[in-house]
């Protein structure tokens, strides 16, 4: 806990840098900031207060706000659309939130190189509109895209479901300004994709979840919006013969933006047959010749398979409620979490039979109905699936001891713990089992180059050295 | 605690096992002020740390509490339809009866209701003002089937007080047997339920429903949409027994039982959906049928209409409370007019109106924005080239 001498120090100077109505400090204004998705312990629900929260619109703010808490050697989290779900968001040690959603400029569009400079407080959603009016498209989607934040959708490598024509926001980085914890404002290099001078500063703040510095601005590659678009969906008796056909396309050449393969408890609300519960879904963007190549190719892949494909108007629609589905989705469940594990496709039906069939139930877990399979097919194998958190007496003990097991497969088969959600709190303590303890430290080495004192984002994402 | 406040409790506690932020994307306050505390999940938060007793109400509780439009366009994001503005609504009336003072720019508001019978600090007297020449229009017990509730800002504010004339002479045409309470008339209490005075509501209830009932009217037709809420949805008995209508779903009838033409007239306009008569009271369509049977008339909508069309951020006690706020989410709204090409920005709710054409003014557009009612009274007596 901050003592309060420094505490009413921190704020007055912070009053006097930014005013007094871009800095809360009422408990009634802290409450939504003391934690983001993450299902926090129980027992310290409420327990994480910040000591205050900022709202900073340009990097000469968020310099002056980075001084005064390097100074007075507090902690800072920086905030962007707030829907992290691995905790990376909660001020474990109390400090000062800097909330950059107010800093939602659109910089700069270049059309002839391709780029956007934005503040890195826009959301996705409105840097697409944006974007839309260049005829341009960044083609982020992540299940979070009207809530997320380029700066947060960087810092925590995010997903997006066109990753297999256009990649995930990490390959769509091509320069940053970030302020560091000293207080001094890095361009990471010029605003170009393709360089061999130099490290590539950049990809150290992908993923990097606020603890080296706050990203100020960032530039993206875009794309011109395609022509045309399409989507196939289509319907088998079970997941694994939905993944099957999701695998013979992805042997094909055939180019498509992404898909996802999984199994639901009754899909005639997507307009299956009776008993067709598995599907996968591909969408296509391109030229219009293209497009309808490619469609045809695939179909062609369906009917091969056994695979009933579903009306045009059905699949659109489906393709057309993917964000939609995410919001408000864990209000309609009791306490519950999700997988963003990835796992190499070889090892996938292991991993899904002892996640399922041993891991889960050791520890009185179970899926969500129509929540057990989900695969996203493309180069990105995020297996995803949600489950039940344990009950009962120990609960929070039995769920940390779940995580544990679920990462100790998911490594053991080469996979990685968190494909999109980040680390976090949730998944610090199981890093281990993911990087060696040289790769650890050479993270370590780098945190403590960039933040000696620790004052970035402390207590997330990097375990600590036994 | 009530079953409001239990639905409070379970909305916030729903809210509090996603927290997800998506009603974040439709907010028009949040859009604005872009804090967490000013947005339905932030609300939500506060209320369920309220109720847990980790967060003690302080005086910027209750500017959250009050920083909510009640437009429900949020709530067409959440996929389980969390009912974030009732609980935010409740929430307000929750902190009243812990204590908590009214806003001072609401108590202006709520003695003026309590000691006259309306908001606008008007003598009762005063509420028959707009009604010149319609004397013999007062309400005759035991005859008069049809009421017309005119509401507060209907009859009070003088510019606006052409839509009840509007609607008496459309009322009128079409040979309607209407009835007025004139200064009999008592403010549905919307305002006092909205900014969560539940005592001086019920009393506002009771008496207006006591003056309603003593008249022996089979139907009522109110002008404004938050009286049509207000009567319908939070005066628990009297839909059973009387039928409740707006004045559109009035209009758009005596129009399908051929009572009602209009007369030619080439123009483009847009419908602003208020938020009490669309997402609130889910009429959409009779404002809709109404407009398009004028020949000749273009209705083209808006980016964001129905469901999701966006507030006027009049509502609620914002207006009040946030006026500047309140003028931006306005602003909003008349750039999505101006937008679809239309002359006139036609809505039905006096507030609506009112809060549209101010923003009209302060940005000036050139859109004119009409009340339906005032809109279709004036097809009739039309001069070459204008609305008004």
């Amino acid at each position: 806990m901050m003592e309060t001498e420094v505490r009413d120090q921190m704020v007055q100077r912070l009053i006097s840098l930014l005013g007094r109505a871009k800095v809360l400090t009422s408990r009634s204004d802290l409450v939504p900031y003391t934690k983001d998705t993450y299902r926090i312990r129980y027992d310290e629900d409420y327990k994480y207060f910040p000591d205050a929260v900022v709202f900073p619109e340009t990097t000469a703010d968020v310099k002056g706000i980075v001084e005064i808490a390097a100074e007075l050697k507090v902690p800072i989290i920086p905030k962007g659309g707030g829907s992290n779900r691995t905790g990376m968001l909660v001020p474990v040690t109390g400090g000062i939130v800097v909330d950059t959603i107010r800093m939602n400029r659109i910089v700069e569009v270049s059309v002839p190189n391709l780029y956007v400079t934005v503040q890195p407080g826009i959301t996705l959603k409105e840097l697409e509109e944006g974007l839309a009016e260049h005829g341009l498209a960044l083609n982020q989607e992540q299940g979070s895209f009207k809530v997320a934040t380029v700066g947060g959708s960087i810092s925590t490598s995010g997903f997006s479901r066109k990753h297999q024509k256009y990649g995930t926001i990490a390959d769509r980085v091509m320069s940053l300004e970030v302020v560091l914890a000293n207080g001094k404002v890095m361009r990471t290099g010029p605003k170009i994709l393709y360089t061999s001078t130099g490290y590539r500063l950049q990809q150290l703040f992908v993923g990097a979840e606020g603890t080296l510095g706050i990203i100020t601005e960032a530039t993206l590659r875009v794309e011109p919006v395609p022509e045309a678009k399409d989507v196939i969906l289509a319907f088998y008796y079970d997941f694994w013969s939905a993944n099957e056909a999701a695998l013979r396309t992805m042997s094909t050449c055939v180019t498509f933006t992404g898909g996802e393969a999984y199994e639901v408890e009754d899909a005639t609300s997507l307009g299956a047959p009776q008993g067709r519960n598995g599907l996968f879904y591909l969408g296509f963007e391109g030229t219009k010749g293209e497009v309808h190549a490619q469609v045809e190719f695939v179909k062609k892949i369906v009917h091969e398979t056994g695979g009933v494909l579903a009306k045009h108007d059905d699949a659109a629609k489906f393709m057309e409620k993917y964000t939609s589905q995410w919001c408000g989705a864990r209000a309609l469940t009791s306490f519950e979490d999700s997988l963003t594990t990835y796992v190499p496709v070889e090892h996938m039906r292991e991993f899904y039979e002892k996640l399922w069939g041993e891991v889960m139930p050791k520890h009185g877990s179970a899926p969500l109905p129509g929540e057990k399979f989900s695969l996203d097919v493309g180069r990105y194998r995020m297996m995803a699936g949600r489950f039940y958190l344990p009950k009962g007496e120990g609960a929070w003990e039995k769920y940390q001891a779940l995580l544990r097991d679920i990462a100790k497969l998911t490594t053991r088969l080469g996979g990685s713990i968190s494909s999109c959600h980040g680390v976090g709190i949730e998944h610090k303590d199981n890093l281990d089992l993911e990087y060696s303890e040289v790769a650890l430290d050479v993270m370590r080495d780098l945190k403590k180059a960039l933040d000696p004192d620790n004052i970035m984002n402390p207590g997330k994402m990097l375990p600590d050295k036994k | 605690m009530d079953a409001e406040l239990v639905q409070m409790a379970e909305v916030a506690e729903a809210c509090s096992r996603c927290r997800c932020g998506c009603c974040k994307d439709q907010c028009p306050m949040y859009s604005e002020l872009l804090e967490e505390s000013i947005s339905p999940k932030g609300r939500n938060a506060l209320i369920r740390s309220v109720l847990k007793g980790a967060v003690e109400p302080d005086e910027r509780a209750v500017r959250i509490a009050y920083s909510c439009l009640l437009c429900r366009r949020d709530e067409q994001s959440c996929i389980a339809g969390l009912r974030n503005s009732d609980a935010t609504e409740a929430f307000r009336r929750y902190l009243i009866e812990k204590g908590a003072r009214l806003l001072p720019e609401h108590a202006a508001l709520a003695k003026s209701l309590d000691n006259y019978g309306n908001p606008w600090q008007e003598s009762r007297a005063a509420r028959k003002r707009w009604a010149k020449g319609l004397q013999d229009k007062k309400v005759v017990p035991g005859k008069t089937r049809t009421l017309f509730y005119v509401g507060c800002t209907f009859a009070l504010d003088r510019t606006l007080d052409d839509g009840p004339k509007a609607l008496a002479s459309l009322m009128d045409k079409a040979g309607v047997d209407y009835g007025l309470l004139l200064e009999d008339e008592v403010c549905c209490g919307s305002t006092a339920r909205r900014i969560g005075d539940i005592k001086l509501f019920e009393k506002l209830r009771r008496e207006n429903e006591k003056r309603i009932r003593g008249t022996g009217v089979e139907n009522i037709v109110t002008a404004c949409a938050g009286c049509f809420k207000t009567l319908k949805q939070d005066y628990p008995d009297l839909s059973e027994d009387i039928s409740i209508m707006h004045s559109t779903q009035f209009i758009s009838e005596l129009i399908a039982n051929d009572k009602l033409h209009f007369p030619k007239r080439e123009v483009k306009v847009t419908y602003h959906d208020p938020c009490h008569l669309g997402r609130h009271s889910d009429v959409y369509d009779a404002p809709r049928r109404v407009l398009l049977s004028v020949p000749g008339l273009e209705l083209v909508e808006m980016k964001n209409s129905r469901q999701t069309a966006r507030c006027c951020g009049g509502g609620a006690g914002v207006k009040t409370a946030y006026p500047e706020v309140s003028q931006k989410v306005a602003a909003k709204r008349i750039r999505e007019a101006e937008e679809t090409g239309a002359e006139v920005l036609i809505t039905t709710c006096p507030f609506c109106v009112q809060t549209l054409r101010g923003a009209a003014s302060a940005v000036g557009s050139k859109i004119k924005v009409e009340e339906l009612s005032v809109f279709l009274d004036n097809l009739s007596h039309k001069r070459e080239g204008g609305h008004r």
